[in-house]
């Protein structure tokens, strides 16, 4: 290695290591000052941890909260260690991961409580949103696009173009594509969703504008805090996101089906095996872990979402669609509280790296074809 | 059930190697039948938005709130208005010069980090690009209001004072992407080290092997990175949103939003702006899909 070769490599780094160090890493740190700090607009002094216990409300309620889903990580670490020994005691191997799940979820739910009698309610709030908006459209988007992508990887006539449609919604702008959407589920009765529903016999709905739980609207089923499900307006988002990301999803299936060796089929179907099983008991299980993979980027994405949440958000359906990143907004540019915006950010950053951990770990461990 | 027993005797017989069993041609016919349904129920899900758009955007605004599917004489005005008076043609220009700016000084910053992180030995080089691919994880969130700060002038002193409301504002931030120097890092790096020794030896330095040897090799990532940083420029929203205050520089997806909170009912109009919003992008990706497409498929894989 000699100086001048050293040089040239800092020299054509330079450029974009120093914009990346500007506004990709010092915010970062910048971002933690400025979460115990009053900031309105402008800096009015060190609070502390004054933010977070504003917006966690009870230190115990927050542990015992993230515990519980540490917990759930080990539970899953535990099963799949459990799993692979083969001499382990099959009432070890069976009862110990659902004790440990039963566990977390006391702990989820004790923290909880403890969290919401004390916490800032409009921040806590946001995480159900959130989670009702990953759990109501990563499970969809991937079904419906692994049916698309089976079907397409059968060298079917017109593949291409099927392809490109599918994946047009993704490319298009969001903004553009939301505004379509905002007018799509209007609570107007000639608004898209609405003739659909007179169509297939059913009363027109305020959709974006209505805060009323999708199941105590539609099917008349009234439950209670947690359970009661995401809002109207939350599901007619979920519908624009399965929307925008079934194309992505399919294109990645259609890179994995390509990926598992011909030679695995023809075996199966020398045995015997017809289309339902070669499907079930080869494809299924040989794409697991694409499946994984696009599931966690896909929670790991509705925590981060945000342009089409925000074009869609509708005042009267108050707090129902205002999930973690929409908050953050509001909070920051709306009400100009530049401290405790970036406290909600730097809480928002712990539950992604969480994630993008579960990540890590559940592939390190499997291997590719798992 | 002809076919079947036809099959179950070459494998018993041993012949040639069984291809894939046909069944029996009518319930592979249903079987095919169902798939098309499939898929075409699902472009017609996914194409009806598109469809929407641009028939609203040709009806008068009292047709938009009918029940009607089609406009029955198509308002081409409705895009003379927008582009003129809705200030579109402003926001649409404001667009092409930010991408543009945006692209060039992606691509440039990217070409160079990759060329040195692949080919050039330097202390820390792998540390440093570990570094790098750490802050992809990042949420916009968190950097979003240091960087308002930072651009408004208010930590380090900035040319001019301030950056709002300015190309630079908008455009600096977005001019490195780790992303980028990933994927042309992946290329350059399996070029054969035998074009350097050679060019070594014909006394090119890096500089001029990367412009004349790499630069011309790498054609199709480099284009598919142009893509990426393209449609990424063109369809940002929330950092141009924070930054803008005045029509000088805002963006046409920042004029789109602005234009549907303030005018409110004039869905005709707002469609129109969607739908000239969306126009570049559709006609990029209908040209260079494929490179986009395999770009997302290995991109993604890779993770």
């Amino acid at each position: 290695m000699n100086v001048r070769e050293q040089l040239t490599g800092y020299l054509f780094i330079l450029p974009a290591v120093t914009l990346i160090a500007v506004f990709g890493i010092f915010p970062i740190g910048y971002a933690f000052y400025m979460s115990m700090r009053r900031w309105r607009v402008v800096d009015r002094g060190f609070v502390g941890l004054a933010n977070y216990e504003k917006a966690l409300g009870d230190w115990m309620g927050a542990l015992l909260f993230a515990a519980g889903f540490v917990i759930l990580l080990v539970a899953y670490m535990v099963w799949d260690g459990l799993s692979r020994n083969r001499e382990s005691n099959p009432w070890l191997r069976r009862g110990l991961p659902w004790l440990l799940v039963a566990i977390s979820l006391v702990s989820i739910v004790t923290g909880w409580n403890r969290m919401q009698a004390a916490g800032d309610p409009r921040f806590l709030n946001t995480l159900p949103v959130t989670f009702y908006y990953a759990i109501g459209s990563v499970p969809v988007q991937l079904i419906v696009s692994l049916v698309l992508a089976y079907i397409l990887f059968q060298k079917i006539r017109g593949q291409e173009v099927f392809r490109m449609i599918f994946f047009l919604p993704y490319v298009t702008p969001v903004i553009a594509t939301a505004l379509v959407f905002r007018t799509i589920f209007s609570p107007r009765e000639t608004s898209i969703a609405n003739r659909f529903l007179t169509f297939i016999g059913m009363d027109p709905q305020k959709w974006l504008f209505e805060p009323r739980p999708f199941l105590e609207v539609m099917f008349g089923i009234k439950l209670q805090g947690f359970l009661a499900g995401p809002s109207m307006a939350l599901v007619a988002i979920i519908a624009f996101g399965v929307w925008t990301f079934v194309g992505y999803n399919t294109v990645i299936f259609l890179a994995g089906l390509g990926n598992i060796p011909k030679e695995v089929y023809e075996a199966a179907e020398i045995d015997g095996a017809n289309q339902w099983q070669l499907f079930r008991h080869i494809t299924v299980p040989l794409l697991s872990p694409v499946t994984f993979y696009l599931s966690l980027i896909g929670i790991i994405g509705t925590f981060k979402a945000f342009n089409h949440i925000f074009v869609m958000q509708e005042p009267s359906a108050r707090g129902t669609v205002v999930t973690t990143s929409v908050f953050i907004y509001n909070t920051f540019f709306k009400a100009a509280q530049f401290g405790y915006a970036t406290t909600a950010a730097i809480l928002l950053l712990g539950i992604i790296l969480f994630l993008t951990f579960v990540q890590t770990k559940i592939f390190g461990e499997r291997v590719f074809y798992g | 059930m002809a076919d079947t027993a036809q099959s179950m005797e070459t494998i018993r017989g041993k012949s040639i190697p069984v291809a894939r069993t046909p069944g029996p041609p009518l319930s592979r016919t249903v079987a095919y039948a169902i798939m098309y349904a499939i898929l075409i129920l699902g472009a017609i899900v996914a194409m009806l938005p598109f469809f929407w758009m641009l028939s609203a955007s040709l009806m008068t605004y009292g047709e938009t709130a009918t029940r009607k599917w089609l406009p029955s004489v198509p308002q081409f005005a409705n895009y003379v208005e927008a582009w003129t008076e809705a200030n579109f043609s402003k926001y649409f220009m404001n667009s092409v010069i930010i991408t543009a700016t945006t692209v060039a000084g992606q691509l440039t910053t990217s070409i160079l980090a990759a060329y040195a992180f692949a080919r050039i030995r330097f202390k820390g080089r792998e540390l440093i690009f570990g570094i790098l691919l750490s802050t992809m994880m990042i949420p916009a969130m968190v950097t979003m209001i240091p960087n308002f700060i930072v651009i408004r002038g208010d930590i380090i002193p900035l040319p001019g004072g301030t950056w709002l409301n300015t190309l630079q504002g908008i455009t600096v931030p977005y001019m490195a992407s780790v992303f980028s120097i990933f994927l042309l890092r992946q290329f350059f790096a399996q070029i054969p080290w035998e074009l350097w020794d050679a060019a070594r030896i014909d006394g090119a330095n890096h500089l001029r092997f990367l412009i004349q040897i790499v630069l011309p090799m790498s054609k199709a990532p480099i284009f598919t990175v142009f893509i990426f940083a393209f449609i990424g420029a063109w369809n940002d929203f929330l950092w141009p949103l924070l930054v803008t205050t005045k029509d000088t520089w805002r963006p046409l997806m920042v004029g789109l939003w602005t234009f549907a909170t303030e005018a409110g009912p004039e869905t005709q109009l707002m469609m129109a702006g969607a739908v000239i919003a969306i126009i570049p992008i559709v006609i990029l990706y209908f040209l260079t899909q494929k490179q986009y497409t395999e770009g997302i498929a290995t991109s993604g894989l890779k993770g």
